[in-house]
């Protein structure tokens, strides 16, 4: 299988502070990747580089051979790619449903229409309640966003990423705040939801990372340290060396 | 069920009474009502774009001045235009001028956003000022309301009273329905979308900038279609319509009447003609007590005067 997203040799700098320096990845179809590193290494930069928020100041990024640099945000979106925020990103004062909702619109090109009445969208409808009831939403169902639990609360940031039924998912750091047994209910719910999928997530948790992942990039000071399966990561000196200190 | 019920009957017996004010009241006090109807719109329109995208503009005016100019000119230029022709084209004008305005603006948010939509306004406030062979400057220029033709009705002359409060009352009925309805669409939520959260919404899907401008220009039609009114009404333009004053009329009316409720604008517009209506007729300083009303409400009455006959926000 060929690669679905490929990283050419991105740099990025806030001015003058290099960020990221000749980061090059390439995403399989169908693989879980993961990206690790130490606080601050540019896993988030590099992110919201290919999601669209930043542009970089070098190199490219192609989503099935496409040139998708300096994209917007929407553009990038609608091919496809849908992205999860680590700070929860959601509509705070819409109810679960309407925020569910607002992607399905987007989802089906509805974003612009003025000539039918939302309520009465029984295809939208539908497609939401699905949506809510794959995330195990359905009693929180018309509860304002912002006055849910936490967990729940990345319950709706995952079905806002994964209501629009994209091809490749990005995760940023999908357990970040969970308790043990929420996580291990999220890697199982992420497991679920990504199957068939391309998946590519940060994440701190080395367990969870152990466990979904099929390829980890590690990145350090915005240079890609090593690239590979779990096991050659897991066995890399130099990767021990990032997270462990000198011994 | 009962609630629909009583919903109904509260809005049927609402338009019952628009419909028969000009039976009981006296022509001053008709006149008073129309012009409460043509604020309303105006209000309406802004608050499309206040409190459903979530974009204050200050030069809001500026599209009420194209509609109103627009409207005197094709009048006086081109007699013989059928009236609703005449208002068609006032929305359109406006809708142009507000893709304009809103294509630069847009780009900015916040203060920033305000401000250079009153640049806008002051724009074209000088312009309307100083081309005197066209505007006639601050003098300003008289029009006579034409009649209306309708197909099979004939020819209804706008001269009376009466017959010009029940005109505004359907162009502004069918504008408040017609923009009530329009953010019943999917449109319409995206504005909120794009209110709510832009981040979110443009990693969504959705093109924020463009949903913003779509906003500004439906806020436009409705601003440009109450300028229009406002000139037949007035039977008269100047640049009073577009000066810094009528930029922050809609605002006053908004905040006062209360920008969480669709029709917290007409409320305030009632509230804000009315009370000038009556203060001014006690004291020159009017402005200033209504600059007290409009402190008070944003401190103490963050709902408007809505949410004092609603107190729950639904």
């Amino acid at each position: 299988m060929g690669a679905i997203l490929r990283v050419d040799s991105l740099c990025k700098d806030f001015s003058g502070l290099e960020v990221l320096y000749r980061i090059s990845v390439n995403i399989d179809e169908g693989e879980r990747h993961a990206i690790i590193g130490p606080n601050g290494s540019g896993k988030t930069t590099l992110f919201n580089i290919i999601t669209g928020h930043y542009k970089p100041s070098r190199g490219a990024i192609y989503f099935f051979d496409r040139d998708i640099t300096g994209w917007p945000p929407h553009k990038i979106a609608r091919l496809g790619l849908s992205r999860s925020f680590q700070i929860i990103n959601v509509f705070p004062k819409m109810t679960v449903y309407e925020n569910v909702r607002n992607a399905m619109v987007s989802k089906f090109n509805r974003r612009v229409n003025w000539v039918t009445l939302l309520n009465r969208d029984k295809e939208i409808e539908r497609e939401s309640e699905r949506i809510i009831g794959l995330l195990s939403l359905t009693e929180a169902r018309d509860v304002p966003a912002s006055e849910l639990s936490y967990g729940m609360q990345r319950h709706l940031e995952m079905a806002l990423t994964m209501a629009r039924a994209p091809t490749l998912v990005m995760l940023d750091e999908p357990t970040a705040g969970l308790n043990s047994e929420e996580t291990r209910d999220a890697v199982r719910l992420i497991r679920q939801l990504t199957e068939g999928k391309t998946l590519l997530m940060v994440e701190h948790d080395m367990e969870v990372v152990f466990n979904l992942a099929d390829r980890i990039t590690v990145l350090s000071y915005g240079r890609v340290l090593v690239t590979g399966t779990v096991d050659e990561i897991k066995n890399n000196e130099e990767v021990k060396k990032v997270y462990l200190g000198r011994r | 069920m009962k609630r629909v019920w009583a919903t109904r009957l509260a809005w049927g017996s609402l338009m019952l009474i628009l419909f028969l004010l000009p039976f009981f009241l006296s022509e001053t006090k008709v006149d008073l009502a129309t012009e409460v109807l043509i604020y309303a719109l105006f209000a309406i329109g802004f608050n499309l774009l206040f409190g459903y995208v979530g974009q204050l503009p200050f030069g809001f005016a500026a599209l009420f001045g194209v509609g109103a100019y627009s409207t005197a000119l094709i009048i006086n230029h081109f007699p013989g235009t059928p009236l609703l022709l005449v208002l068609l084209l006032a929305a359109l004008a406006s809708f142009v001028a507000a893709c304009f305005i809103g294509f630069f603006c847009l780009r900015l948010s916040g203060a920033y956003f305000a401000l250079t939509t009153l640049a806008f306004q002051m724009f074209l406030f000088a312009v309307a000022l100083k081309w005197r062979t066209l505007t006639n400057g601050d003098d300003g220029m008289g029009v006579i309301r034409p009649e209306l033709y309708l197909p099979t009705l004939g020819g209804i002359s706008l001269r009376s009273t009466g017959n010009m409060y029940y005109f505004t009352l359907i162009i502004v009925a069918m504008g408040i329905l017609g923009c009530y309805l329009f953010l019943k669409t999917p449109l319409g939520n995206s504005f909120v979308c794009v209110r709510e959260n832009e981040t979110r919404a443009s990693f969504l899907g959705y093109n924020v900038f463009l949903i913003k401008l779509i906003g500004f220009s439906a806020a436009g039609v409705l601003a440009g279609l109450a300028g229009g009114l406002f000139v037949l009404f007035q039977e008269f333009v100047a640049t009073t319509c577009m000066d810094l004053n009528m930029g922050m009329v809609p605002v006053l009316m908004t905040i006062i009447g209360g920008p969480n409720q669709f029709f917290g604008p007409v409320l305030g517009a009632a509230f804000y003609v009315v009370f000038q209506d009556w203060v001014s007729s006690l004291t020159l300083y009017w402005m200033f007590i209504m600059g007290g009303i409009f402190i008070v409400t944003v401190l103490y009455l963050k709902e408007g005067l809505v949410g004092l006959l609603r107190p729950r926000r639904i």
